[in-house]
């Protein structure tokens, strides 16, 4: 378990990183929190010519509060959105997911924005991506360029990264005022990769549910919003039968796989329990908002 | 008892504090050495190409451009190497039994993914394992009968030809008529039971470093092994050196668990190949060839029938039991080692007349089965304790009942089981009491009811066993084993300034017997703990030497001490006599201080040892002697270390995830050393157990394939994992041994499984389940939860 030969490019600035991505001829790797790449390198299952160490570049370690959204930097790492104030005030879903990320020694070093870019699908950062209508920030030699989440992240392991291309920030909108939340993960031992995972945001108009989202992952290729289980429940009182029924037909819609720690059925199971609880969280959180006249 | 020796016991005595262990600071500090904390000058790396194919005849290896990659030295196969050792012959008394030879690279086929087939030596792992990547194997698969069931069979393909069989191992153990009683018998419970493969997994991993001395033809091994008197005498044999021409080192060792308890392949290598190519040559196991290559632990199912009357009382038992022993029989240890102790252990601490247990076991293409933290009794002890709750559940019988009526009470002792192990006095019943009273078990049962009438899954679970510990020479370890497991020797020196030197052939690691020891030396001498140095693990401190395994260092590392010492503090009073000028039975030793009863007079160990020593014709010629001793220590039999573990789980009925809310240890290890080291020995083993129970599992594919190469796959227990262990010592009567010890190391790891299969069954009474596979993983008890729903509806 020790990798192929690479070199190594320390950049001082994005314009100095993805310099070096683009010379290292279509297989440079960006280095931030290395926690899923040195494993991986480790394994030799990828060998990477230039590693580009992002580290020593200055700001991009910060969160900041932008117009209805938060932008997460590409060197946040896990310890610091569980730890912080706006992610806490604004994003509270995402405040309660982080607790569930990984060890201590993984939360120290490994990053939001690198987690998004690996694309693991038993992890929780593209997950909430998705779930928060996250806004990918791209910089390469030919500029900037900001991308959905939902169109970046295109399979396991995949994204729309272009080699030259390096995910500068993550900006996640924030919900509206009220909104009702709920994260629910299962994994067989605290902080390991999720069996399952699913967060639901839903606003409360009227005594009914408004603009729900819910995001799973652990049971497809990649982290999915369930836009189909979205509409059924849209518009509809918070009732137990109402939660049941949309949970019957979630499951129905799944396909998952069998593997090592989970059977098909058993991971079926396990969506629509945690889902149940989530769904019954979210509406109970959510704060009743009136229509204000257009 | 004399009156020197009375003035020892008057004393307080540093056995049975809780004293801190005076390797922590080292090993705390970053200052410890391990083997890969060696690099002698010119030191040569290893990396293997391993086996992809489970059963496979090697065509050809091409190593294609490998020697060019700039660092590489070397390149071998079995071929390049065949002169230059004799295989290690696992050889036993047993009939039947097929002996298949180890040897460090495989030989014409390949018996199990994993299994060292070429070996690049180079001058850093990184260029080793670059030029891995460039050697092929030409393999020509073979049949294969990957689980047991299959290989057992007449026909199956056969893993080592030239034994005619897979099944090398055969044994019955029996005693009455055990047929005509279950005939009989008003209640009759049966199960087929199993506990999955595991491995050991200790924090450091397999570790060896070979250096061959040109000018003395003499070969060190630094080795991360628990066993260095082994493994030096059988490397010796293997290489044709004499023994004061060999010398296995054990350093600082992070962990065994019985994974660095037998000869490895890799072991032999660097050794082979140090002596070839007269450098330093170091292999440093990654996780992944750990989980892939090192011993693995279990791997038995377990059919098993228990009557009983309608009182509850034990009438018979028998057991048919096949062992999964992988691709080779272990060195020293043999594949009888693990399965043939569940046949023997598995009537348990109880009373009952009627056995038959019979055990096979059998050659698979898988890596070998070895030494585990409580080797054979985690499995026989989950079936046994499994048993009584389904008896005690049939009849209607509290599961703490059915024990207190079966266990071994203190007037039969000492008590031969119907395997033919003999109990002598430890606390069979005192332990079950004892853990009750701990835990309050009657609030327990009505929090347990109340929870269960709200509809959760909250369920308790006992496990009540017993182990043997501190064995002699009268008991193999492994049966039928030719090596000698029943002597321990121990050497003690005062040198000019006073120190102690105390040195042994056990080997401690993680132990803290450079802790215990000491306190057992001070006290027989007399002297400061801090002037005396435990020394061990090193084959070349004591003639008689094998390394710390079965839990018998502090029974026969302490007995030889406790021997050792007194020979040598006769030494030291007789000197002080001379100086002082009184009689040596008017001086007592403490502290360091020797101190006549009869006048102030007083010496130090120092002064003593300055005058025998360093002043000249101080002491006459004829009346002085080195401070010097070395005896050795043989316990015969055994002695049994009993406890009863309590679990307390809830089921989460949405995830089926398993908590363990309450654990409760009550066990009797006779005269306890260090409290300190016994809690944190029992923690560990129970935290070892609950993995075993909740998490571990090694899974082969039915190609042979291991799915579980990584610690994402296999999970170990961590922090979050572990409930409160609360623990409770009981001292019934001391055995029969110089102390009074008995070994506790392994304990944790026998009764945890079987408590947490009984908890789990508990929990999930009201549905009819009884949990028969461990670990129970939240995808089998969902599944066994669907079956019985669907049997009840259906």
């Amino acid at each position: 378990m020790k990798p192929a030969r690479f070199d190594y490019v320390r950049a001082e600035s994005i314009a100095h990183a993805v310099e070096a991505l683009a010379g290292a001829g279509g297989d440079g790797k960006v280095l931030a929190g290395g926690q899923s790449l040195m494993p991986m390198m480790n394994f030799r299952l990828v060998k990477p010519s230039v590693l580009v160490d992002i580290n020593r570049i200055p700001d991009l370690d910060r969160i900041t509060l932008e117009a209805g959204t938060l932008r997460l930097g590409a060197l946040v790492r896990h310890r610091m959105t569980a730890e912080d104030v706006l992610v806490a005030r604004h994003i509270p879903v995402l405040h309660a997911a982080m607790k569930h990320v990984a060890h201590l020694t993984v939360r120290n070093r490994g990053t939001f924005c690198g987690s998004v870019c690996h694309a693991d699908p038993a992890a929780e950062m593209p997950m909430m991506t998705l779930l928060l209508d996250g806004t990918i920030h791209i910089a390469s030699p030919r500029g900037t360029r900001t991308m959905p989440a939902r169109d970046f992240l295109i399979g396991s392991l995949a994204t729309a990264l272009e080699p030259d291309e390096m995910v500068t920030a993550v900006d996640l909108a924030i919900p509206a005022d009220g909104t009702g939340w709920a994260f629910e993960e299962f994994s067989r031992r605290h902080g390991d990769y999720a069996l399952a995972a699913v967060a639901v945001l839903m606003e409360r108009r009227d005594g009914r549910a408004r603009n729900v989202r819910i995001a799973m992952m652990g049971i497809a290729d990649t982290a999915l919003r369930l836009s189909d289980v979205e509409a059924a429940l849209e518009g509809r009182e918070g009732t137990a039968e109402a939660f049941d029924e949309v949970v019957a037909r979630l499951k129905a819609s799944l396909a998952p796989n069998s593997d090592l720690n989970a059977s098909a059925d058993y991971r079926r199971h396990l969506a629509g329990a945690l889902a149940r609880r989530a769904l019954a969280d979210a509406w109970d959180r959510a704060r009743e908002a009136h229509m204000e006249p257009a | 008892m004399t009156a020197f020796d009375a003035s020892v016991e008057m004393r307080p005595k540093l056995v049975g504090q809780r004293i801190k262990r005076t390797e922590d600071p080292r090993l705390l500090t970053g200052s410890g050495r391990y083997v890969d904390d060696m690099n002698p000058q010119g030191v040569l790396h290893v990396a293997l190409l391993r086996s992809d194919q489970p059963h496979a005849r090697i065509r050809s290896i091409d190593v294609g451009e490998a020697f060019a990659v700039p660092g590489v030295v070397a390149i071998f196969d079995a071929g390049d190497i065949a002169g230059d050792f004799k295989p290690a012959i696992p050889t036993s008394r047993m009939k039947g039994y097929y002996a298949t030879p180890f040897r460090p690279l495989a030989e014409g086929k390949v018996r199990y993914v994993g299994e060292p087939v070429v070996a690049v030596v180079a001058e850093s792992r990184y260029a080793a394992e670059d030029a891995l990547e460039l050697i092929s194997i030409d393999y020509e698969p073979l049949p294969v009968a990957v689980s047991k069931d299959e290989a057992a069979v007449d026909g199956a393909p056969l893993l080592h030809e030239e034994a005619g069989t897979n099944v090398i191992i055969s044994r019955t153990f029996a005693r009455g008529d055990v047929d005509a009683v279950i005939a009989a018998a008003p209640v009759v419970v049966k199960g087929r039971f199993r506990m999955t493969r595991k491995t050991p997994m200790p924090m450091e991993t397999r570790s060896y470093l070979a250096e061959w001395d040109r000018r003395r033809q003499a070969l060190t091994l630094h080795s991360s092994t628990n066993i260095p008197g082994i493994i030096c005498d059988v490397l010796g044999t293997c290489l044709d050196l004499p023994g004061n021409r060999i010398r296995v080192v054990a350093p600082d060792v992070g962990g065994s668990f019985g994974g660095k308890g037998s000869l490895n392949h890799e072991e032999m290598l660097v050794c082979v190949l140090a002596r070839k190519l007269e450098r330093p040559v170091k292999f440093v196991a990654d996780r992944m060839e750990d989980l892939t290559a090192m011993s693995q632990a279990f791997d038995e199912t377990i059919e098993a029938e228990l009557a009983v009357d309608a009182d509850g009382h034990l009438l018979g038992l028998k057991a048919d039991v096949i062992g999964d022993i992988g691709a080779y029989s272990i060195y020293p240890w043999t594949g009888a080692l693990e399965p043939v102790q569940v046949v023997s252990f598995l009537p348990g601490p109880y009373r009952m007349e009627h056995y038959r247990g019979r055990v096979r076991g059998v050659l698979t293409p898988k890596p070998p089965t070895g030494p585990y933290r409580g080797v054979g009794r985690p499995s026989s002890t989950f079936a046994m304790e499994r048993l009584m709750d389904m008896a005690a559940r049939k009849l209607g019988m509290d599961p703490a009942e059915i024990r207190r009526r079966n266990l071994v009470t203190a007037e039969e002792f000492p008590y031969r089981t119907g395997s033919g192990i003999i109990w002598d006095r430890s606390a069979f019943q005192e332990c079950l009491q004892g853990v009750c009273d701990l835990v309050d078990y009657p609030a327990l049962v009505r929090q347990r009811d109340a929870a269960r009438a709200e509809g959760r899954w909250v369920g308790i679970g006992f496990a009540s066993y017993a182990e043997l510990t501190g064995i002699g020479s009268r008991i193999a370890v492994a049966p039928g084993m030719p090596i000698n497991t029943g002597t321990e020797t121990a050497s003690i020196r005062i040198d000019a300034t006073g120190a102690v030197t105390a040195a042994f052939g056990i080997s401690s690691h993680g132990q803290g017997l450079e802790t215990t020891l000491a306190q057992v030396v001070a006290d027989e001498l007399g002297c400061r703990m801090e002037d005396i140095e435990i020394q061990h693990g090193d084959s070349a401190l004591v003639p008689m030497g094998t390394g710390t395994y079965a839990s018998r260092s502090a029974v026969l590392g302490g007995g030889a001490a406790t021997k050792t010492a007194r020979v040598v503090k006769t030494k030291v009073l007789k000197a002080a006599a001379f100086l002082m000028d009184v009689p040596a039975e008017d001086l007592e030793a403490e502290g360091g201080v020797i101190r006549a009863r009869s006048s102030n007079a007083t010496m130090t160990f120092r002064e003593v040892a300055h005058a025998v020593y360093a002043q000249m014709g101080r002491i006459p010629h004829e009346q002085r002697e080195d401070l010097v001793g070395s005896e050795s220590y043989d316990p015969y039999l055994g002695t049994a270390c009993a406890s009863t573990h309590l679990a307390m789980v809830e089921i989460d009925p949405a995830t089926f995830a398993v908590t363990v809310t309450r654990f409760a240890v009550a066990e009797d290890c006779g005269r306890i050393i260090n409290p300190l080291i016994v809690d944190g020995q029992v923690h560990g083993a129970v935290a070892q157990g609950i993995g075993a129970a909740l998490l571990e599992e090694v899974v082969h594919d039915d190609g042979g394939q291991l799915l579980t190469a990584s610690l994402a796959d296999y999970l170990v227990p961590i922090a979050s994992t572990m409930p409160q262990i609360e623990i409770l010592h009981v001292e019934a009567e001391l055995p029969n041994n110089i102390g009074g010890f008995r070994g506790m190391g392994e304990g944790g790891t026998i009764g945890a499984p079987a408590a947490i299969a009984n908890a789990v069954s508990d929990a999930l009474a009201p549905l009819g389940i009884e949990v028969d596979t461990l670990p129970v993983a939240p995808d089998r008890l969902f599944r066994l939860v669907q079956a019985a729903r669907a049997s009840a509806s259906g």
